[in-house]
């Protein structure tokens, strides 16, 4: 039995998969593609930098508080002998292209492996958040009744909870372990996430075929899975890729305030140790700061480049 | 007449919702013999749809619930029977196919992969064997290019084309009662006549039962056997379709049939039966159809009539035949 067709098939884009369709739509945001080439280059730094530079810890007092390259500090010292002040100018240094800090640790190496820390806190605790926020929002909106209302209730008392102050809680009773950090940030931040998934996963449960995926017989987990939580991910991409940097900022703003992990220089650290010598040595605290700004802004670019291609009402 | 192989008795399915209860449908009989054809027939809101759902428990609880009443599968009564064992009769023994295939289809799953699921879910049985057999079904449906159709999106297909793979899917398992929820109603009429040739080139050929929700006359006429016609949640008339068309008892089909346009008569107004369908939060006492009933006695608005036999398949529930 065969019967004439009248439709064959469309095709949208040449590539045939939803992805390379999105893909197509998100190169044409140019500063979407600055931010990703950014988070790229960023993610290489962190990977392989660490081979290259120097011993990001290895103390040395007699360099300490090098500007960076193509800059210059005067420094006076004062003869006991000749009850003189000799002031010499101190340039910066190949040896150290982004200068020292105040114990004279290479501030590029130390900005590598804070790099490191800083994505690493970043991708764990958000992955974290938005696991949890996913799989809670979808199954409130899934189950409905007093499941949802329980886990909604659950969710406004964690967002009425003053997060950093939660935050600053964890971090004071289980102690300065950059593991509670990633933890606590995780644990936490799922609040948003598991909302804005309940309210796509409630317009999505009404559509037909999650009926029939259950008409097919499919159970529930089959069905959240398989049929729900691929449908919103889009909305998952572009959440996780927007707070990314909030999570950044997060574990920053805990070290500034001297709760983050002294073991490890995260950006955060330095920029907390560069404070006190803003006036004499400014590069210590601005350079972490620079490496912070750019990476939330390429982040943000990013999200809403994406945001502006997941979204079918655009026009891009 | 061969065996009975689906049966609803008295099934009542309300909605609970914040307005009052919704009692979308309030007693449902009607009988599904082996390799028949049964058509539910009704204007909108008369609960055919919910009928449908209600057979294989797909509502949502809560609001919906079946509050009474029996559907029965061999000896199994599927209002009552566990979950687990209801998932195995979904999709393996009764499918499904629904009334958009633009929306019932998962549009970030591939056809395939859609069609594949159900195999995998009901029988063991591998990768290349679940996909030899999707490709097979979307042949046999009349798809041209089905190596290309089969990794296709949802939405790289036409309409009719979604349709027909949505059927294919149906068709997986091989089930013994195929339920259509108006398959042929958001296609255009091409479409809709390549599928209901579908249709019966699948009667032809396979041993299934048909229950087809449609509230187009000509379809009913097309390719039923029998029709239930629905009116406020309950049948009204069950008969063979040849009587509904030309021999309809109840005022209610009598009146659906008067509104069908007859091409010999070149009338200027197309007949309609006064009224609206009644709201189903407050349902009239009585017959539901009484107050738009060209026919309405005193009894109707007191008494809910009973389902009479007034000849061989042909039953009715009106006061008129009391």
């Amino acid at each position: 039995m065969k019967y004439k067709t009248t439709g064959a098939t469309t095709s949208i884009h040449a590539g045939g998969r939803l992805a390379s369709y999105y893909w197509q739509r998100t190169r044409r945001n140019k500063l979407a593609i600055a931010g990703l080439a950014f988070i790229i280059f960023l993610i290489f730094l962190a990977l392989f930098g660490p081979f290259f530079t120097m011993d990001p810890t290895e103390v040395n007092f007699e360099e300490k508080n090098l500007p960076p390259i193509g800059f210059s500090v005067e420094k006076s010292t004062y003869d006991i002998e000749t009850s003189e002040f000799t002031t010499t100018i101190i340039p910066g240094t190949w040896k150290h292209p982004l200068g020292t800090d105040n114990k004279g640790r290479d501030l590029l190496a130390m900005i590598i492996s804070g790099a490191r820390i800083s994505l690493l806190v970043g991708l764990i605790a958000t992955g974290m958040a938005i696991i949890l926020g996913t799989i809670i929002g979808v199954l409130s909106a899934y189950a409905g009744g007093w499941v949802d209302n329980a886990l909604m209730r659950f969710t406004d008392i964690m967002m009425t909870f003053p997060f950093f102050l939660l935050l600053v809680l964890i971090v004071f009773i289980f102690g300065h372990s950059l593991i509670f950090i990633v933890l606590a940030i995780g644990l936490t931040g799922w609040t948003g996430t598991a909302r804005l998934i309940r309210s796509e996963s409630l317009s999505l449960r009404t559509r037909e075929f999650v009926t029939a995926a259950r008409a097919i017989g499919a159970r529930d987990r089959r069905v959240i899975f398989r049929h729900l939580i691929p449908n919103v991910m889009s909305l998952i991409i572009v959440i996780t890729t927007l707070s990314i940097p909030g999570v950044i900022m997060a574990e920053a703003a805990l070290s500034f305030i001297g709760l983050g992990d002294p073991t490890w220089t995260s950006w955060g650290i330095i920029l907390s140790a560069g404070q006190h010598t803003l006036d004499t040595a400014w590069w210590i605290a601005v350079e972490p700061g620079i490496m912070l700004f750019l990476t939330v802004l390429a982040f943000n670019f990013l999200g809403d480049g994406l945001r502006d291609a997941f979204d079918p009402k655009s026009n891009i | 007449m061969s065996k009975t192989i689906l049966s609803a008795k008295n099934l009542k399915t309300h909605f609970y919702t914040n307005r009052g209860v919704v009692k979308a449908v309030n007693g449902v009989n009607f009988e599904l013999s082996c390799g028949e054809c049964l058509c539910l027939v009704g204007e909108s809101g008369c609960g055919k749809s919910v009928t449908a759902l209600s057979l294989l428990r797909l509502l949502d609880s809560p609001p919906a619930r079946i509050v009474d009443g029996k559907v029965s599968y061999g000896d199994i009564d599927l209002v009552k029977c566990p979950t687990r064992q209801l998932r195995q009769i979904r999709g393996k023994d009764i499918a499904m196919i629904f009334q958009e295939a633009q929306s019932a289809l998962n549009p970030v799953l591939s056809i395939g992969n859609q069609i594949t699921e159900q195999i995998k879910l009901h029988e063991k049985i591998s990768r290349r064997q679940a996909r030899d057999r999707a490709l097979a079904l979307l042949e046999e449906m009349g798809i041209p290019s089905a190596e290309r159709v089969i990794d296709a999106y949802p939405h790289q297909l036409s309409g009719g084309m979604k349709q027909r793979a949505m059927i294919a899917m149906s068709l997986s398992c091989d089930p013994q009662i195929l339920i259509a929820d108006e398959p042929t109603t958001a296609v255009d009429v091409t479409i809709q006549a390549q599928i209901l040739e579908i249709f019966r080139n699948l009667r032809a050929r396979k041993q299934m039962s048909f229950i087809f929700i449609t509230h187009d006359l000509a379809i009913v006429n097309e390719i039923g056997d029998r029709a239930v016609v629905m009116y406020g949640g309950r049948d009204v008339e069950t008969a063979p379709v040849s009587q509904i068309i030309n021999n309809p008892r109840h005022p209610y089909t009598k009146g659906l049939i008067a509104c069908l346009p007859d091409i010999s008569k070149t009338e200027k107004r197309l007949e309609s039966i006064p009224g609206n369908t009644p709201n189903p939060i407050e349902l009239p006492p009585g017959c539901p159809f009484h107050p738009r009933c060209p026919k309405a006695m005193e009894i109707c608005n007191r008494d809910m009539p009973l389902p009479i036999t007034i000849s061989q398949g042909h039953t009715v529930s009106c006061h008129l035949y009391t």
